[in-house]
């Protein structure tokens, strides 16, 4: 119960946290109308995941476990682009928030939205196929033995409690601060997704390594435990880490989390300097 | 203003990675689709092989199972949530792997598996490397039949002989350093003990070893062959030293403290080479008769360890060598050639049920303990091996 509890827990946060805090965005940005357009991409993937995971599961075919590896990697590794870019497009209008370049801007996220979309469906998609092969897993053993559907099902609802907690407590939060600590947030998880998109290509044989570890820390962080569920859940941290996804994960977030920063705390007021600024960001 | 695209743009950026994404991932999910089997009719399988995962205990309902399609319906009966894997012969690679099986759930594993070895592997707590047992594939007698098969099948072949040798010299690495440690330290009783153990995963692997001209006699030279001015360094410089004749002079803790620097580096030289040693089907045939060869001139005359006697050591790794060579080559061999496939199957087992007379614990008698008509069976089954092993190479690859 405990253990399929973990295990709905981390999976749930390991997909809500960057539509979380993606929706807490655009509610502080005033964009309320796009919302629909984040919930359609997660729609989309939940649908996606669940219909997928049934038809592996009792389908006549299933996926190799390459190929389950390869798509869950490589999502990974797509949404942390999409990640990336949702970053910058944040830093960028949230630089000329209130000022009066805001109807061009709105025409911007207009713009975006199709990213909305992709960026929810791939933070939510990545994790949805194995969760759902999980989910379908517990249903058919909920008959025989106790209830390891309830307590996956508890565990996602939990995750998606927190998740709204968070959106909350984020909301309250004093806006200049809120924009910068939002995408900060965001470059971190998105370093660990892109880290454990790795791993998961490495364990497919796609990528090299997975024996060389950098460090592994499984005995002080068991990855069962809650705080092991969390700083999974959260970080997508592994207690043992390749070299390759430690790598990967230093290349992505210091250098994306310096330029971020450097966009980020350039001064805001003058005017005449901005529209250059925001030209070398997007470039 | 310049800074910002117009929403036309952005909408295609949007658009493009959509598409992008999608064509990314389309074509492998759809070309990487396996029969969910036990459920179908294809039949290869009488239902899936039971596994049991317990916090302390992976119990697999079959050891071995017919090459094809291969269900395991893994049941976690623990408290802690597990992973099932199925590894390589090596324990590195992951053939396939089934993640996050929370208790009392069971989910299923459902793989294309070759005939060979593998490892299944329980990970309860998902950390560590889990509680491992050995599993085979059994050539269930569906052949490939095409051009196109047999290449894989040489290539399969091959790439399991490389991971064969990878491992070996993981362990000769790991051995010799433990050797050289107790041996420089003067603990010649642990030092002893070590030898003819560890010198086996380099009599394993000889042939890869031999093909460094140059590190081959400084590892594993003997007096005898000792060319004029030729500096004596390696095994068995430690073997004299380790079991000395009447009269030897001992080394000097500083000569063997350099002798044991000594092996160490070079093995640690030839275990970086092996890495990019280009295999090949031709390499593996002829290096199994190599070994054999091996067998017959040294260590079946007994001059291989003159003073340790341990030759029944490197006569059973020689033998473990050649035939895991052959058997990576069997799935090939048994298309182009049924008839010698089974003769060397045959031929390796009588030596192997010879040798195995003579094992004593972990090891083997010395070879001063055998019999003079011990070693002339144990000649005439290597004799009977070397044979056919010979036609090999040629069968394979031709
Ligand atoms: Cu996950």
């Amino acid at each position: 119960m405990t253990a399929n509890f973990l295990i709905g827990l981390r999976e749930g946060l390991e997909a809500t946290l960057i539509v979380v805090l993606l929706m807490a965005y655009l509610t502080k940005s005033g964009r309320r109308a796009l919302l629909p357009r984040l919930w359609a991409g997660v729609g989309i993937a939940v649908a996606v995941s669940v219909g997928f995971g049934a038809l592996l599961t009792f389908g006549p075919r299933g996926l190799t476990f390459e190929a389950q590896e390869a798509i869950g990697g490589g999502l990974s590794i797509i949404a942390v682009g999409l990640v990336t870019w949702m970053v910058f497009w944040m830093a960028r209008t949230a630089r000329t928030l209130g000022s009066e370049l805001r109807s061009r801007v709105d025409g911007v996220a207009d713009g975006a939205a199709w990213g909305l979309v992709l960026v929810a469906a791939l933070a939510v998609g990545r994790e949805g196929l194995e969760t759902a092969l999980f989910l379908w897993a517990a249903a058919q053993a909920s008959g025989e033995s106790g209830t390891p559907l309830f307590g996956a099902l508890v565990g996602l609802a939990v995750a998606a409690g927190l998740g709204y907690l968070l959106h909350r407590g984020v909301l309250k939060v004093n806006l200049s601060r809120f924009f910068t600590w939002t995408g900060v947030a965001l470059v971190v998880i998105a370093g660990g997704v892109l880290a454990y998109g790795v791993h998961d290509l490495q364990e497919a044989g796609i990528l090299p390594g997975l024996h060389s570890l950098a460090f592994d820390v499984s005995a002080a962080v068991p990855p069962s435990s809650w705080y092991g569920t969390l700083l999974k859940g959260t970080l997508n941290f592994s207690p043992a880490t390749t070299w390759l996804e430690a790598a990967a994960c230093v290349l992505y977030t210091i250098p994306v989390m310096f330029f971020y920063l450097r966009a980020n705390f350039r001064p805001p007021l003058r005017r005449a300097e901005a529209p250059a600024a925001t030209a070398a960001v997007a470039s | 203003m310049p800074g910002f695209s117009s929403p036309q743009t952005r909408r295609t950026v949007g658009a493009r990675l959509a598409v992008v994404a999608a064509t990314a991932i389309l074509p492998l999910a759809l070309s990487s689709c396996t029969d969910n089997a036990g459920a179908n009719a294809s039949g290869t399988t009488d239902g899936p092989i039971q596994v049991t995962s317990t916090d302390a205990e992976c119990k697999v309902s079959a050891a071995e199972a017919p090459s094809g399609n291969l269900t395991f319906a893994v049941k976690n009966d623990g408290a802690e949530v597990t992973e099932f894997y199925v590894l390589a012969e090596d324990g590195l690679r992951i053939v396939a792997e089934v993640e996050n099986i929370g208790p009392g759930i069971t989910r299923n594993l459902v793989l294309t598996a070759p005939a060979g070895k593998y490892i299944t592997a329980c990970k309860p707590g998902m950390k560590g490397d889990g509680i491992r047992a050995d599993f085979t594939v059994k050539d269930s007698g569906k052949q490939a039949t095409v051009d196109a098969d047999l290449q894989k099948l040489v290539d399969t072949g091959v790439s399991q002989y490389a991971a064969y040798v990878k491992d070996q010299t993981e362990q000769l690495v790991a051995g010799t350093k433990e050797f050289a440690t107790a041996y420089a330290a003067g603990d010649a009783a642990k030092a002893k003990s070590l030898y003819a153990a560890t010198r086996m995963h380099w009599e394993r692997i000889e042939p890869v070893a031999e093909s460094f001209g140059d590190l081959d006699p400084k590892l594993d030279a003997r007096e005898a062959d000792l060319e004029p001015g030729q500096k004596w360094t390696g095994w068995h410089r430690a073997e004299k030293d380790l079991f000395p004749p009447a009269g030897y002079k001992a080394l000097t803790a500083a000569e063997r403290g350099a002798l044991a620097k000594q092996l160490v580096a070079d093995t640690a030289e030839l275990s970086t080479r092996t890495r990019t040693v280009e295999l090949s089907a031709d390499k593996l045939g002829n290096g199994a008769k190599e070994l054999l060869d091996e067998v017959a001139r040294g260590k079946v005359t007994g001059e291989e360890e003159i003073w340790s006697h341990t030759d029944l050591w490197d006569f059973q790794a020689n033998v473990d060598g050649a035939r895991i060579a052959f058997e990576n080559l069997k799935p090939v061999l048994q298309q182009k050639d049924a008839a010698l496939a089974k003769d060397l199957d045959a031929k390796f087992s009588a030596l192997q049920a010879e040798l195995k007379k003579h094992a004593k614990g972990d090891g083997f008698a010395y070879y001063n303990e055998l019999g003079k008509d011990e070693v002339q069976k144990l000649s005439s089954l290597v004799d009977a091996l070397g044979e056919p092993l010979s036609k090999l190479t040629a069968a394979v690859v031709l």
